[in-house]
């Protein structure tokens, strides 16, 4: 078969249209997807600055209502903040981004690995930031007077922490990768 | 731009260029709630993309675009998550197969197409459906000659498999 005939085969179906669209279930998919308009970076930026500005404004009050020592609990919510207004940062420098990319299939690939390459820095930032915070509470529980055995489970809760958002971390790592290794393929011939 | 202008242009676009959506919805999903999925992540994008559409190409080019873009990185998301997605996913189809009867030359194209990978599967829509090597460059932000590449390259293996399916009397 020559590649005229592939062709006729093709242009077969414009003839008749092989699906049905359900137009209503389709108007109603739109209107909810349409709601969701945050996506997960977002929501993920919105969180961080959230707690850290929140735990960290709560732990300032705390110390301030306290008297006596309470460097440890000084340097957590100073830490929590400084934490939530590098998060903040970090976002207008990406919104501002937005719209430096083209709409080719390329351009749409690689604004789509800058924003996994965001996702990745993100996450391994805040992986590096548990353990400053985990240092700074077990100090301030152990300096307290606290029981060993609180400042062990915090340890552990820590330890947990790590894990899952080492996971988080090396889940977009490899979303990465892929789009990547899509856009390699793109390049070559 | 209001909603209701953005849903009459929407229904338009719809009605004018669904056969292209359908054709790609084709090429990279095989099973139904696949192509009921990929169909809505589309039109979604389409939906979407109404208020920034100026009128430099074609609505059909930018159709084309949008629908491939999404099918292309649809794919990679897709298989991971197919098996949670139809547990709880359970929505409205929208996508129903018409009753057209079915052409074998067209099922084995769509399976020669579905043997690509995904960037070689776009540049046989697009050469099938007619564009130039200038658009198909512009759509996917690579150079003609590598276009051309690839064009010749796809062109010669879907001949080779075309010969095979000849000798067993399809």
């Amino acid at each position: 078969m020559e590649f005229d005939e592939l062709q006729k085969i093709w242009d077969s179906q414009n003839q008749q249209a092989m699906y049905r669209i359900n137009e209503d279930a389709l108007h109603n998919r739109i209107h909810t997807k349409k709601q969701k308009a945050s996506r997960i970076t977002a929501i993920s930026e919105g969180l961080l600055i959230g707690v850290n500005a929140g735990a960290g404004c709560f732990v300032l009050a705390l110390a301030g209502s306290k008297s006596g020592s309470t460097l440890f609990m000084n340097l957590l919510a100073g830490w929590m903040l400084v934490t939530a207004v590098a998060v903040l940062v970090s976002r207008i420098r990406r919104l501002r981004r937005e719209n430096r990319f083209d709409r080719s299939l390329f351009g749409e690939l690689d604004h789509a690995i800058a924003m996994a390459t965001y996702q990745v820095r993100l996450s391994q930032l805040m992986r590096w930031n548990n353990l400053p915070i985990a240092l700074l509470v077990v100090s301030g529980v152990w300096s307290g007077g606290q029981s060993l055995y609180l400042a062990l489970a915090l340890v552990v809760f820590f330890i947990l922490v790590n894990f899952a958002t080492g996971w988080e971390h090396r889940f977009y790592i490899a979303r990465k990768l892929e789009l990547e290794t899509l856009q390699k393929k793109l390049q070559q011939g | 731009m209001t909603e209701s202008e953005q849903n009459h242009t929407f229904n338009l676009w719809l009605r004018q260029h669904k056969v292209q959506i359908f054709k790609i919805v084709r090429a990279y999903a095989s099973t139904e709630m696949d192509q009921d999925d990929l169909f809505q992540e589309i039109t979604i994008q389409v939906w979407h993309s109404i208020p920034a559409f100026r009128e430099a190409s074609s609505v059909n080019t930018w159709i084309y675009r949008i629908a491939l873009n999404t099918a292309i990185k649809w794919v990679g998301k897709e298989h991971k998550h197919s098996e949670r997605r139809e547990s709880l996913d359970n929505v409205q189809v929208i996508l129903q197969e018409a009753k057209v009867p079915p052409d074998e030359r067209l099922t084995w194209l769509y399976e020669e197409i579905h043997k690509l990978d995904e960037i070689d599967r776009s540049l046989t829509l697009l050469l099938l459906d007619g564009f130039s090597y200038k658009e198909m460059a512009t759509m996917l932000g690579i150079t003609e000659s590598n276009v051309g590449v690839k064009i010749n390259r796809i062109k010669k293996q879907l001949i080779a498999r075309s010969k095979q399916l000849n000798t067993y009397g399809i």
